[in-house]
């Protein structure tokens, strides 16, 4: 099965760094190696929430897919069952949503 | 508008409830220099911000801080999480437990109340972005103050991302007030206002 809280970690990882690049290009509007990093980073960062959204259950509303949401993994009351599924998974500020944090190691 | 992502933009894992230490964290929910007054001071700022890219980064920076207000908040539920009575007793929760039990609530450590006093938007560029940088200070010292009296490493670990986060936000503030003063007299960049005086800016 899929690991989520190692996914997680790298897609919070992934997405701090253009958290920061985003910043950093705001009074950089012209600096390549940034926008090279932001569009490498960005296209890594949409692979892993599509990955996540298959494997478990979508983290943005962008990647609700009610056809394909609900992996093995997925947390949710109906499974097997076509649902709305913005609201499976763990809440975000309970501890099961930032197991990642135990996680040793980068991506 | 705005789009919510279902994860915290640092993980909070704290498995020791203390809710005598959630007492003090809660200061950067609804304190002076916490990280409401932190998001609604830029997100109140920007619109006559006169520098399109200075805008732009009150919004980015604003909206980073509501994802810090998260996370606090995160801290404070868990630390308080499935508490008995007789924990929250303990002094500096007791009195905020009776009004909120183990609610989120905005409010100062010293219990003052969440307030838009705490924050400025005064309609000058120089003098809302040298408020701005003086509030990323602000926080950190306040990070620093919670960082030497928590020991639990559990509940250090997103303070000490936060605390950073202060520095960067400072940093890139302090490029924004050059970008206005790049666009106005250097003789003398007091003489009008960018944001009103519009027919003086270059």
């Amino acid at each position: 099965m899929a690991d989520r809280a190692a996914q997680l970690k790298k897609i919070g990882e992934i997405s701090f760094t253009l958290d920061d690049l985003r910043l950093f290009l705001d009074t950089h509007p012209l600096d390549t190696d940034a926008m090279n990093l932001y569009q490498q980073n960005l296209t890594q960062r949409k692979q892993l929430l599509k990955q996540y959204a298959d494997d478990f259950e979508p983290l943005t509303t962008d990647c609700i897919c009610l056809d394909t949401n609900g992996g093995s993994g997925a947390c949710t009351k109906y499974p097997g069952q076509k649902h709305w599924t913005w609201n499976d998974g763990p809440i975000p500020w309970d501890l099961a949503a930032n197991e990642c944090a135990t996680v040793k190691g980068g991506a | 508008m705005w789009n919510y992502e279902k994860r915290l933009q640092f993980p909070v894992h704290i498995t020791k409830p203390c809710p005598k230490t959630a007492s003090l964290i809660i200061s950067q929910f609804g304190g002076p220099d916490g990280e409401m007054a932190a998001s609604m001071r830029y997100l109140s700022q920007r619109y006559t911000m006169p520098c399109r890219e200075v805008g732009g980064l009150l919004t980015d920076i604003g909206t980073e801080e509501l994802a810090h207000l998260e996370m606090i908040c995160a801290i404070i539920y868990q630390l308080t999480k499935n508490i008995t009575a007789e924990q929250a007793k303990v002094n500096g929760f007791d009195v905020y437990y009776i009004d909120h039990t183990s609610a989120l609530w905005p409010t100062a450590a010293a219990g003052i109340p969440f307030n838009a006093c705490e924050f400025q938007s005064k309609g000058d560029a120089i003098t809302d972005l040298t408020e701005d940088l003086a509030a990323e200070q602000k926080a950190r010292t306040t990070y620093d103050n919670l960082v030497r009296v928590i020991e639990d490493p559990e509940v250090l670990a997103p303070l000490k991302f936060l605390r950073q986060r202060e520095i960067v936000h400072f940093q890139r503030f302090g490029e924004a007030l050059e970008k206005i003063k790049d666009n106005l007299d250097a003789k003398n960049f007091y003489y009008f206002n960018p944001e009103f005086d519009k027919q003086f800016v270059k």
